[in-house]
């Protein structure tokens, strides 16, 4: 579904991603774990077209969608939940889940399995987005994504800046969303969180792909023990 | 006193429409059109030509509406190019200057084609007495067509995907694009609203007092301070703005005279920035 291959991106000429390669299948759900600063936003910030990438390729669904700008590639089913969420502050709960599915008309079967998922954000449906705590900032942004129908969503740092139940509540979620089918591509530093939901993952470490393979085949490995799992 | 103010909701409301434009266009693109005055100018002279070549006035006015819209979206399509590639300060810099040049052009073409158009649009009938004051029908009409806009601005925004679209721009424009909402054409669709409701402000002020050539610096001049006061990319901050402003106007401009009120609109402008810099119903970031 999503192929990576030779992937190079960076601010102002320096590169912070060096030939990045992974791929997602139909299906799956992956992990690209590693510390902060490993290069995980950069990586889907130029996946995504918020970002020109210096070098690579990147296909979604058999085309190339390399240097597309962002909301080309949104149409096309890729959503990209930010870690600063880019919610429409003074735009109701209501108004930002409608314009999820913008160009076009709200699928009223989708807004109710999302409320479904996420109550909260049917509790509030007339409240201002920016008057909202972070956990149910986090929800609103993937039930913003999900009224798109996505074929594919990616999420940067779900957890970031939530208590650590908020957290596990939005990987619940998102466990809900994998058995409903939907393909999810997650980069997390909260690696426990992580491997406890996804299928495969890579490690990305100062901008290199070290490591790839199945959760269980990472979860072995002694260095992801001993620096990210905080086992020795 | 009652006079003063109904004169001055009627000239306040004009004020907000102009406003919108200006403001819309700033909050969406980061564009400060200095030319917004011209523009409501050459499709008043517009409707003025159309109505002398023998045509109806709705005709003459659907066509200065036109001419509004088709002046926003040269702007878009033309001198705006550069300024697109822009960013921050640059951006509103560049965009000052080069619609300023626009702003000296048409002026200068206008004046030089037809230095002693105007347009008038006369009501006949009495007066209409209200809370006591005669009002003339054309500051009604024009009154009763503003409100009407403004009432299907707030609908339009409020209710439809589009609307909702441009707004999200506003907020954010990041979050906008991974939605799928292509900023610039949100941009190019306000860029042809402002020029319409540039040119249907000056068709409804043309109902209350004659607009000539020359009109065009004081409608942008007003437009920029209604737009200050209140705030950038805010609709009803713009209507209660323009209301307010309107009215100290008219009031300052009976009392004192037309030339001081003006310099204290200038001053109620410097004082909102000073005291409430996003405007009057403005979130600050």
């Amino acid at each position: 579904m999503l192929e990576v291959a030779g992937f190079s991106a960076g601010y102002q000429g320096n590169d912070v991603l060096h030939a990045v390669a992974f791929r997602v299948d139909a299906g799956e759900a992956v992990m690209i774990i590693g510390s902060n600063g490993a290069g995980k936003t950069t990586l889907f910030r130029a996946m995504c077209g918020l970002l020109s990438p210096s070098a690579g390729q990147v296909r979604f669904e058999g085309n190339d969608i390399t240097r597309l700008p962002a909301e080309r590639i949104a149409r096309l089913g890729l959503r990209f939940v930010s870690a600063e969420r880019h919610l429409f502050p003074r735009m109701t709960v209501q108004e930002n889940l409608l314009l999820g599915a913008y160009p076009h008309r709200p699928d009223p079967q989708t807004l109710s399995t999302v409320l479904e998922l996420f109550p909260r954000l049917a509790e509030r449906r007339r409240q201002h987005a920016g008057t909202m705590s972070g956990g149910e900032q986090q929800m609103l942004a993937v039930g913003r994504a999900l009224m798109s129908k996505p074929r594919l969503l990616v999420l940067d740092e779900p957890s970031t800046g939530l208590a650590p139940l908020l957290a596990q509540a939005t990987y619940k979620a998102l466990r809900v969303l994998r058995k409903q089918g939907l393909t999810v591509l997650v980069a997390e530093q909260q690696v426990p969180l992580a491997m406890a939901f996804s299928d495969r993952g890579y490690v990305l470490e100062n901008g290199f792909i070290r490591l790839q393979g199945t959760t269980a085949e990472l979860a072995a490995h002694p260095g992801i023990r001993s620096a990210y799992l905080g086992v020795t | 006193m009652i006079a003063n103010i109904l004169d001055g909701i009627v000239l306040g409301l004009q004020f907000g429409l102009l406003a919108v434009g200006l403001t819309l266009v700033y909050g969406l693109g980061g564009v400060l059109n200095l030319a917004h005055g011209q523009m409501a100018v050459a499709a008043a002279m517009v409707v003025a030509l159309a109505q002398a070549a023998g045509l109806p006035i709705w005709l003459a006015a659907g066509l200065g509406l036109l001419a509004g819209g088709l002046m926003g979206l040269i702007l878009d399509l033309t001198i705006l190019r550069p300024v697109y590639r822009l960013r921050g300060e640059a951006r509103v810099l560049l965009s000052l200057l080069l619609t300023l040049g626009v702003s000296f052009t048409v002026e200068g073409f206008l004046n030089w084609r037809y230095a002693l158009g105007a347009l008038s649009l006369r009501i006949g009938g009495g007066a209409v007495e209200i809370l006591g004051v005669p009002m003339r029908r054309g500051s009604l009409a024009a009154s009763a067509i503003t409100l009407a806009t403004f009432a299907a601005l707030f609908l339009f925004f409020r209710y439809t995907s589009l609307g909702r679209a441009v707004r999200s721009v506003i907020e954010d424009q990041e979050g906008a694009r991974l939605v799928g909402i292509y900023p610039h054409r949100m941009l190019r669709l306000i860029l042809v609203l402002s020029g319409v409701l540039a040119a249907l402000v000056a068709i409804t002020r043309a109902m209350v007092t004659p607009i000539d050539v020359h009109s065009g610096l004081s409608i942008t001049t007003f437009a920029l301070i209604v737009t200050v006061v209140g705030g950038l990319g805010n609709v009803a901050g713009a209507l209660l703005a323009g209301l307010i402003l309107g009215i100290v106007n008219a009031v300052a401009a009976d009392l004192i005279g037309t030339y001081i009120s003006l310099i204290i609109l200038l001053g109620a402008a410097a004082l909102t920035i000073l005291t409430r810099p996003a405007g009057l119903l403005g979130v600050r970031e």
